[in-house]
């Protein structure tokens, strides 16, 4: 539940020992505000700079030039508020599930936050059981499938209730139908909690699925190209909205712009006005 | 299976069969599987017992008396509790030793890790430490610490302390950098991450370095109670052969490979219990 302002983002990385001449530009001059409650996707070739401004997001890296506010404070360092959600899942394999997801709510307690040991407990079993996995607390993730692992991570993330949801390629390394389960199980806690979520993906359809907005980024160097509203009904009222004719327009729509970056000059053929308005039907 | 298109009895009839063959031939096959891995260490007992008697000269079986009178010596010591005795004064000696070294190599090899430029810095006198056999730095140790119960301490803590240290920045250099990156993004301070992340992750080779080090605190103990000391298994050793005990000498030498190999199997099950999750 925050706005995310990024100004005139700059991000350069220094090869150690080597003048700024041989930087790599990850991200240059990139603006953008995602809103309040927003469910923010973003796509890109690989290596266009997801994860760097990303991971800038999280505080996990510091912006060369330009600044990025989070409800008008610029960001100093990773905090509660910002969860991440890695495609690595990323969970601590000594710990079990429910351990797991109690960490974040542990920090919070050490700053005098959130609530009391008993309720903390509670707390990461109710998060379990909100992405489907009651029973499993005392598992440790290597007795998990990779998308039991996810889900824990899914928990993990949101237990302590941050206000920006972060999530770099989350099920890229999932098989398609527990692709799907997880979409289905993130729009439903989205639309719950109504957290800010910015998703990075590298499947336009998953990107035309989930997000409200989807950004198309373009490398060398790394920028936004184009925003798409997706103007689609509720994703799971209608059966199989992905074989639909306007969830296909979407989906080509962007897979153009992807495209007319890779083929230098060449225009988009399509135009967005095509794109059968999504409010009806 | 094919029992999907037999009728309902006969399946049953079937899978009784089954339930009542399984545990005996279960049980055949483990113990078979037993009797093969023991196999040559019978066979070695065998020839101990039989080549001093059948084969070797009387001159030459003095230097190596069959097994069951090496055995009979064993049990007179236990009885006596002579035995005893010195295993308590190896195993003091080690363990002291040993246990210093876990608790100084611990914390040193995480500080190490941590602060790169320390790292940097003691890595090369590490190294050269490291690939000084303890024992060739006995003589040493006996110039300055004489022949008691400290230069021995002394010696097993410089012998354990290495391996320990070195798992210890190993595993703590080691950890994954996403699950630290994911530390910072769940809260943790940098002291949390060091305590709740990095330790953690790393301690799966720290234990084999524990296992290392246990190994070795016993092996340099016998040898450095072999060249100078008043009680111990090494002790022991060296002195009933100067006594000519011969027995006293090879039941001396028993208990050291049994000890050793008890050690070694409790320090693997100390780090596969502590590495369990690392299995993956
Ligand atoms: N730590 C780093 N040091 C140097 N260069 C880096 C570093 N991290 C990223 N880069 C460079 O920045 C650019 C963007 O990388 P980034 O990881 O953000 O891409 P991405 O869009 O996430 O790609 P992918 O889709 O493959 O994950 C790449 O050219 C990469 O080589
Ligand atoms: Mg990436």
């Amino acid at each position: 539940m925050s706005t995310i302002e990024i100004k005139n983002l700059t991000k350069k990385f220094l090869r150690s020992g080597a003048n700024e001449s041989t930087a790599v530009t990850a991200i240059e001059s990139l603006d953008l505000r995602i809103e309040d409650g927003e469910f923010f996707t973003l796509v890109g070739p690989s290596g266009c700079g997801k994860s760097t401004l990303l991971d800038i997001l999280a505080g996990l890296s510091t912006p060369s030039h330009g600044e990025v506010l989070v409800d008008g404070e610029p960001i100093s360092g990773p905090s509660l508020e910002r969860s991440v959600v890695f495609q690595q899942y990323a969970l601590f394999p000594w710990l079990t599930a429910a351990a797991n997801v109690l960490v974040g709510l542990e920090s919070q307690a050490r700053h005098g936050q959130g609530p009391n040991k008993a309720d903390r407990r509670a707390r990461a079993h109710e998060y379990l059981r909100l992405v489907g996995l009651e029973g499993v607390e005392d598992k440790y993730p290597h007795e998990l499938s990779g998308g039991m692992r996810q889900r824990v991570a899914i928990a993990r993330a949101l237990a302590h209730e941050p206000k920006v949801l972060l999530m770099d390629e989350p099920f890229a390394a999932l098989d398609a139908q527990t692709r799907e389960q997880l979409q289905d199980l993130l729009l439903d806690i989205w639309k719950r909690t109504r957290t800010t979520i910015v998703f990075i993906t590298h499947g336009i359809e998953e990107a035309v699925y989930l997000g409200q907005k989807v950004a198309v980024m373009s490398a060398k160097p790394g920028k936004i190209t184009e925003i798409v509203d997706i103007e689609l009904q509720d994703r799971q009222a209608v059966d199989d909205i992905r074989s639909t004719r306007q969830f296909g327009e979407y989906r080509h729509y962007l897979w153009t712009l992807l495209h007319r970056h890779g083929r230098q000059g060449e225009e988009a053929t399509i135009d967005k006005t095509l794109i059968t308005s999504g409010a009806s039907a | 299976m094919s029992t999907l298109v037999l009728p309902d009895q006969q399946v049953r009839v079937e899978n009784t069969t089954v339930r009542h063959v399984r545990p005996t031939r279960r049980l055949g096959a483990s113990l078979r599987k037993t009797l093969y891995r023991s196999g040559a260490i019978i066979g070695f007992l065998l020839v101990w017992e039989l080549v001093p008697q059948f084969v070797l000269e009387p001159a030459s079986r003095v230097f190596l008396p069959p097994l069951h009178e090496v055995l009979q010596q064993l049990w007179k010591m236990i009885i006596s509790g002579d035995l005893g005795t010195h295993i308590v004064a190896s195993l003091g000696r080690s363990a002291i030793g040993f246990i210093l070294a876990v608790i100084i190599g611990v914390p040193v090899g995480l500080v190490v890790a941590w602060f790169a430029k320390v790292g940097d810095f003691l890595n090369p006198l590490l190294e050269v430490f490291r690939n000084t056999a303890a024992l060739a730095l006995l003589p040493v140790f006996t110039l300055l610490l004489g022949i008691g119960e400290l230069s021995k301490v002394s010696i097993v803590l410089y012998a354990a302390f290495f391996p320990v240290l070195l798992n210890t920045i190993l595993g703590a250099r080691s950890v994954d950098p996403l699950l630290i990156r994911a530390g910072k993004t769940l809260g943790l301070n940098n002291f949390e991450i060091f305590s709740k992340v990095v330790l953690p992750a790393s301690v799966p080779i720290i234990f084999t370095g524990i296992r290392m080090a246990g190994t070795s605190a016993v092996l340099v103990l016998i040898a450095a109670e072999m060249i100078g000391a008043k009680a111990g298994l090494g002790y022991l050793i060296t002195n009933s052969q100067a006594s000519f005990l011969i027995p006293k000498m090879y039941a001396a030498i028993l208990t050291v490979a049994v000890l050793g190999f008890v050690v070694n199997a409790a320090l693997v099950a100390l780090e596969q219990h502590f590495s369990r999750w690392a299995r993956a």
